[in-house]
């Protein structure tokens, strides 16, 4: 007899066998958590992998201060909601000096706001291992990440060093200065992350529904204004539009998709339909080929 | 904040949504339909597959898969847009092979070298593709990748037919427990679609597949570049009445659903919640299915207890199965942490001291017979007292020949005396519990990865160079911070690990005491 099982439950059910793995080998593990929903799957399943007890890690959350206001919001509102352990850390050296999305170049934005304070925190917490909500469908270069990927000493991404991995063992021995980012989601999809949000009827940042949003057209692209601190150039209007994001990041450099999808249903269903990939929504990556493999050697996530 | 509402129409500027680049590309109706019927929309798919690619550089491997997503999937548009404005291909259709594409270095070098995988829905499943390299310098490459894998597509040029290469892939496939394979004869247009020349193939492969260990070995004919056979029936080769590749691979059964052996728990890690008194052990049933109140037994102490709960966040179970990530407490404690493996009394694992194997050798460094190895298995991780290669496996001819060196990509038949006991079973019994990595102790490396074919209880025999690590030992100083409390034994035996690996570095084999409840 061949009873099936969905591949969500297959899905699950790895990513919760990664999660104990990985706190059963690593001394002292973080979730970087980026509020978005690959973050709360994430945050969803290592729920399940530890239930009934608590979280055996803290959640992570490299601020930038440019994050939407509702991001913010929902970030704290579940730190309390499930009793979590909330870490926020921010490159105060670069928010001093005024690093900032408008008027610095993605690459060294990201590099300053993001890449840098990752590293800081992780360093100064002493973690070995943070789990991630990366998959292997968001992008070329990913298609070959490891479940457990190692990173040298400086957090340098090396894919001559990384390591094999057969059948479902995963190997988390360190190394001398090696940390590892663990990915549970590896195998999962976009869809896959919508579908399960809808299974599970997770709560997830208001900004993936569509609401009347003020907005700006910059470079053929939909910009929120969340706050006044991104200027309005000559020619541009702040127009309220219908409109919803597809993917969650720092607001000058995530771009809007006009919509009419206010639902969770809505929402997965236009998902589902939608026939662009999501990355296209994310400013910063169309930098340069290759940019992604780059930016992960530089130790970005 | 200052915000102009909307007095001019909110599209005054932008004339048409479309000029703008990032549109949501919606159905007018999305919205209701979604309302209507979301399981419509948004179905579970009823099953999962992973697929394993390889065949020689240019036999099409990338156009196969590529003809492949283009037929039959949930490809992006973006993607789609961008094949149709890449070079064409002989005959005018898209290079599907760009669809496949990798690491820049690679690019660079014009060859895959590193394992990819790529996602895709038909109707009713998952795909998932791994794609590795063929040739006989990645050896090491697509065995951890066929290790992924339900079946394996084995691809071959019909104007070359089955060449050494293939007789390679299919031993790595059968050393790593792929137990399905499809021979994918392609090319058929360069052969005018020769019915004889596709027969002679198939009867080939049979003949030389029927030795594996396979459950089942099909040839498909097909033409990658046209789709021939690919997801669409050829007009060119009636005489073909089998499955296109893709009708195969949806009949095929989905992964999880294959027969599961003697149950088997490899325990992760103790979940505790104070507030309800619960101690649960987490992890996957590796194999076969466990009820409530079933008798399980811990092979390392021979201990049993009963199942009280199977507990997951959505609520308990009365049964979990092959495949299911669960918790599971006991109605008396005995002790269990990781490392252990329950199954049912009747068919136990074997607490071995020496495994026999076959492995992989992984790393670029050869084996060095005073080099510091650790055996990770399902859950446990011990240092290896002893490796002691005997022979290498001609991938070709299926020989053996004694060999006492082994290095990168060889398949090595070897010994490992472990330097305490651990639950293991043989591959062919149990998978998920006989496999292994072999880990360097030092640098933490995936040296090799193998199958156990063969598992002993007695101990290898002790030389007098061999110590014995008694707890007592461990107790009075080093571990003296953890007691003797249960839920430190895990910490207690990392810590004799580290000991055992120092000294044998110092050229002492050790043997690491068992615990005072083990009777082994
Ligand atoms: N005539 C013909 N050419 C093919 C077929 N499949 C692939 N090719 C060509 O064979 C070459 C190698 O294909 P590719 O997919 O890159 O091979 P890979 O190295 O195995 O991935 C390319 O020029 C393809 O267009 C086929 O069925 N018929």
């Amino acid at each position: 007899m061949t009873q099936s099982i969905s591949h969500l439950d297959l899905l699950e059910a790895e990513s919760i066998h990664i999660f104990r793995e990985a706190a059963a080998q690593f001394r002292k593990p973080v979730l970087l958590y980026s509020i978005g929903k690959d973050s709360t799957v994430l945050l969803h399943l290592a729920r399940k992998a530890f239930w009934p007890g608590k979280l055996p890690f803290p959640l992570l959350h490299i601020d930038t201060g440019w994050k939407f206001r509702d991001m913010i919001a929902f970030r704290d509102k579940t730190a309390r909601d499930f009793e979590l352990d909330l870490i926020v850390h921010t490159n105060e050296d670069g928010a001093a000096k005024g690093i900032n999305p408008i008027d610095y170049a993605p690459s060294v934005y990201t590099d300053v706001m993001k890449t840098v304070p990752l590293k800081q925190a992780l360093d100064k917490y002493g973690y070995d291992a943070a789990f991630g909500g990366a998959r292997r469908d968001e992008e070329a270069s990913r298609a070959k990440e490891r479940v457990f990927s190692f990173r040298a000493e400086g957090h340098r991404w090396d894919p001559r060093r990384q390591r094999p991995e057969m059948w479902r063992l995963l190997n988390g021995r360190l190394g001398a200065g090696e940390t590892v980012r663990v990915f549970p989601l590896s195998n999962w999809t976009e869809r896959d992350v919508w579908r399960y949000i809808l299974r599970e009827k997770l709560d997830v940042v208001p900004l993936y529904f569509a609401k009347e949003r003020p907005t700006i057209v910059r470079n053929g692209q939909l910009l929120m204004r969340d706050d006044d601190r991104l200027p309005v150039r000559a020619g541009e209007e702040v127009v309220n539009r219908r409109v919803r994001f597809r993917t969650l990041g720092c607001y000058p450099l995530t771009a809007a998709v006009e919509s009419d999808a206010d639902t969770i249903e809505t929402v997965v269903a236009e998902t589902l339909g939608a026939r662009t990939s999501e990355r296209q929504g994310r400013l910063i990556d169309h930098d340069q080929a290759g940019a992604m493999e780059k930016k992960k050697q530089e130790g970005y996530f | 904040m200052s915000v102009h509402p909307s007095s001019l129409p909110a599209n005054a500027k932008v004339a048409k949504k479309a000029d703008l680049k990032v549109v949501a590309d919606q159905d007018a109706d999305a919205s209701s339909r979604a309302a209507a019927d979301l399981s419509k929309i948004a179905p579970e798919l009823s099953g999962m597959i992973r697929v394993l690619t390889c065949g020689s550089v240019d036999d099409g491997k990338s156009t196969l898969i590529g003809r492949l997503l283009w037929d039959a999937t949930d490809l992006y548009d973006d993607q789609r847009e961008t094949l149709a404005r890449g070079k064409k291909v002989d005959g005018g259709n898209p290079d599907f092979s760009l669809l496949m594409d990798g690491l820049v270095a690679e690019r660079e070098q014009g060859i895959t070298i590193d394992i990819a995988w790529r996602y895709f829905d038909t109707a009713h499943r998952r795909f998932v593709v791994i794609d590795s390299p063929g040739h006989e310098q990645y050896t090491r490459n697509m065995a951890s990748g066929a290790s992924h894998a339900d079946v394996a597509i084995l691809l071959i040029d019909a104007r070359h037919g089955i060449k050494k290469q293939t007789r390679r892939h299919a031993a790595i496939l059968d050393l790593v427990g792929v137990k399905r394979v499809i021979l994918v004869v392609n090319k058929m247009d360069l052969v005018d679609w020769s019915e004889s020349t596709f027969r002679q193939i198939e009867a080939d492969f049979e003949t030389f597949s029927w030795r594996f260990g396979f459950w089942e070995a099909t040839a498909i004919p097909t033409a990658a570049v046209s789709g021939d056979n690919v997801a669409r029936r050829s007009e060119h080769m009636p005489w073909y009445t089998g499955p296109t590749l893709l009708q195969h691979l949806e009949e095929l059964p989905s992964r999880g659903t294959e027969p599961k052996g003697p149950f088997r728990f490899p325990v992760q890690t103790v979940l505790r919640d104070s507030r309800n008194d619960f101690r649960g052990l987490a992890g996957t049933v590796s194999a076969g299915s466990v009820r409530v109140g079933e008798t399980v037994t811990d092979a390392l102490s021979k201990r049993s207890a009963k199942i009280l709960r199977i507990a997951t966040m959505d609520g308990d179970l009365d049964q979990a199965s092959q495949g299911q990530a669960v918790a599971i407490q006991l109605d008396t404690d005995i002790d269990v942490a990781r490392g252990a493996v329950l199954s049912k009394a009747d068919a136990r694992p074997v607490v071995a001291r020496v495994v026999e194997t076959r492995m992989v050798w992984l790393s670029e460094t050869p084996y060095d017979p005073r080099g510091s190895y650790l055996l990770r298995t399902a859950t446990d991780l011990t240092p290896v007292s002893n490796l002691k290669i005997r022979a290498l496996l001609n991938l070709e001819t299926l020989e053996e020949h004694p060999s006492e060196v082994c290095a990168t990509n060889d398949i090595a038949i070897g010994d490992i005396a472990l330097g305490r006991a651990a639950a293991v079973d043989t591959f062919s019994d149990a998978p998920e519990t006989g496999s292994f990595m072999l880990v360097d102790a030092i640098t933490g490396a995936s040296i090799a990865g193998g199958i156990i074919t063969a598992a002993k209880a007695e101990a290898a025999e002790a030389d007098e160079n061999t110590f014995l690590l008694t707890r007592a030992m461990l107790e009075r100083g080093l571990n003296a911070d953890l007691g003797d409390r249960p839920e430190t034994e895990a910490e207690f035996r990392r810590r004799a690990n580290e000991v055992a690996l120092i000294l044998r570095q110092a050229g002492i084999n050790v043997e690491i005491e068992s615990p005072p409840d083990y009777s082994i």
